[in-house]
């Protein structure tokens, strides 16, 4: 379209810079000041240009600080977070929208549910959870009476107990309890053609071989979209694993990071030291969006629908 | 939900095998918790062990008289309110600005998704550090007028310091959908709209915004519920809830309560509190401004 909008323009242009000089002056401050030392910090404070110190601060997260260990970790709990809501997501949204289930509507409301309340909000009683998974099935027991029964003939109640906190999977098994994944497949699965289904089965292929044959190859794009999110989601938690892990060395990086800087009032922290962990715990993150940020905007723009 | 698919497979307990994973998890880590947040809140926990005894309401009206439970209540509304605005009026500035073809708009799309990658702890490290009032970017202020920025003194300061992290957080998310939104929209509008007259400033206001509403609607809903419980780490790395509990959000309060006082039952009642009022939001939420937008389209 030929018109003249200049001023619109102009102001667009204006706004986009502004914009990104929000996004990136943040990062850009963290880049340079991970680059002093503490002393030139203290005595010049905060700086727009670089220094020479980047690899000794670099360096020194590596050797002095637990943060390798606990990067480690991170890998572990994102790479486990998004794999493992990769494949009980496309099953458990294959089963919802190709089988006739019986009360498959309640199912997946129940399931979309787990977007309403974050588990930010209900972060103590999932850790009493967590603290005995199996502490519902006792209750259980208790309930139906079936533990007094017990009690009477072995002489003790059964009490199961089965602590997942400060392990690899207590930090993963909470995050993979969120619908986010089922919708987004269910909407996909939802726009394929119909006839589909028909031709396959007239082609003699079962459920599982639909599955692995033909459903499978065609959510690639959306194993990858859902894939990204996932991680970038569990690399990026902070409360969960603060209190699901009780040593340094279960902590995530983003946690160790938090607690470079120290609680004394009046000390001026390291700060240089501290930007050059944000840098080395920030950079797995940052290269995967500018690397797969096709999957990112993909899955960020398909979890809405 | 029935599915549109006819040709279904004709099988009774293969889906309940592919279900089960998945719905186990969320049993026990989603509705497991939420039951004992509601149960905690109507039983207290014996001291020193030994099961739990039945007291009523009682903790109901323990947590709803303490004054600090209301202090909390209310900034976490305030900064609900102006939290998620700003989060989804920036972006969508943003959004209007970058689905114009220009120079920036390529870069601009790339970067914006950016803090995407750096979790809300990381964020909060960082701006603590640059609105650090003796090193930060604002030191210079203070050596002319001296205390006017002094983010551990000043709440106000310190909200402002958290609104900034917030906002900044929240503007991938938001920026993509806005974006999507608006180029979804058929470009013919626009070639209609600009025949009857309307310029390209009057174009955005009368032709883009109300078609996008729908988008608007929904990241300010998913907003809300974010900004209440996700402004945890920021609150955490920035402020501690200072000072003088003037960033004391109520997510903070209740892990404060629960993981450093050791008060199960006030932690449990605040969070049933809290779950409640998220819930009665988003369903008020969608009975009025969803009905209404749906009208108008």
């Amino acid at each position: 379209m030929v018109e003249n909008a200049r001023s619109l323009n102009l102001v667009a242009s204006a706004v986009l810079f502004l914009g990104m000089l929000y996004i990136l002056g943040p990062l850009y401050l963290t880049l340079t000041t991970s680059t002093q030392s503490y002393e030139f910090m203290l005595r010049n404070g905060l700086v727009w240009y670089p220094g020479d110190q980047f690899f000794t601060n670099v360096i020194r997260i590596f050797s002095e600080t637990r943060i390798p260990q606990q990067m480690a970790n991170s890998l572990v709990v994102a790479v486990g977070d998004a794999l493992v809501t990769c494949v009980l997501s496309f099953i458990s949204a294959y089963a919802l929208v190709f089988f006739p289930v019986r009360w498959g509507s309640v199912v997946f409301a129940s399931i979309l549910a787990t977007i309403m309340l974050p588990l930010d909000i209900r972060v103590i009683t999932t850790y009493q959870v967590a603290s005995n998974v199996l502490s519902p099935i006792n209750a259980l027991l208790d309930i139906i009476g079936l533990n007094g029964l017990i009690a009477g003939v072995f002489g003790a109640p059964v009490v199961l107990e089965w602590s997942v906190l400060n392990t690899h999977f207590g930090l993963i098994a909470p995050l993979v309890a969120h619908g986010t994944g089922t919708f987004l497949f269910r909407q996909f699965f939802l726009v394929l053609p119909k006839d589909l289904v028909k031709a396959a089965r007239m082609d003699g292929a079962g459920p599982i071989r639909f599955l692995f044959d033909i459903l499978l190859p065609l959510s690639r794009p959306s194993f990858a979209a859902l894939f990204v999110l996932t991680f970038l989601g569990g690399w990026t938690q902070y409360l969960w694993p603060l209190v699901a892990s009780s040593t340094p060395n279960m902590q995530t990086a983003v946690v160790g990071l938090a607690r470079l800087a120290p609680d004394m009032e009046g000390v001026m922290p390291d700060f240089p030291l501290i930007m050059a962990g944000a840098v080395v715990v920030s950079i797995i993150p940052l290269v995967m969006i500018a690397v797969l940020q096709r999957y990112l905007v993909r899955g960020l723009v398909l979890s809405e629908k | 939900m029935s599915s549109p698919t006819q040709a279904l497979f004709a099988n009774r307990w293969l889906p309940v095998l592919l279900v089960t994973p998945l719905a186990l998890l969320i049993v026990i880590f989603f509705y497991v918790p939420i039951f004992q947040a509601f149960y905690w809140s109507f039983f207290l926990e014996r001291p020193f062990g030994g099961g739990s005894i039945f007291v009523g309401w009682a903790n109901f009206a323990r947590v709803l008289s303490d004054p600090q439970f209301w202090e909390a209540g209310k900034r976490t509304v305030i900064f609900m309110v102006i939290g998620s605005s700003l989060a989804v009026l920036v972006p969508l500035i943003l959004a209007v600005a970058a689905d114009r073809q220009l120079r920036l708009s390529q870069p601009a799309r790339n970067v914006l998704v950016w803090p995407k990658g750096v979790a809300g702890a990381s964020i909060g490290v960082i701006f603590a550090f640059i609105f650090n009032p003796f090193v930060g970017i604002l030191s210079p202020l203070n050596q002319w007028f001296p205390g006017i920025w002094a983010p551990g003194i000043d709440g106000t300061d310190a909200f402002i310091m958290l609104i900034a992290a917030h906002v900044w957080s929240g503007i991938p998310f938001n920026f993509v959908i806005l974006l999507a939104g608006l180029q979804s929209l058929p470009r013919t509008m626009h070639q209609a709209a600009a025949m009857d007259g309307a310029g390209a400033w009057r174009r955005i206001f009368d032709v883009q915004l109300p078609l996008i509403m729908p988008q608007v609607f929904l990241t300010l809903v998913l907003e809300f519920t974010e900004s209440v419980t996700s402004a945890f780490a920021l609150v955490d790395t920035m402020t501690k809830g200072g000072p003088g509990g003037s960033t004391n959000l109520l997510v903070y309060k209740i892990y404060v309560d629960g993981f450093n006082g050791y008060d199960l039952s006030g932690a449990a009642t605040q969070t049933a509190i809290l779950m409640v009022f998220v819930v009665l939001l988003t369903g008020a939420q969608f009975a009025f401004l969803g009905r209404r937008i749906n009208y108008e389209r």
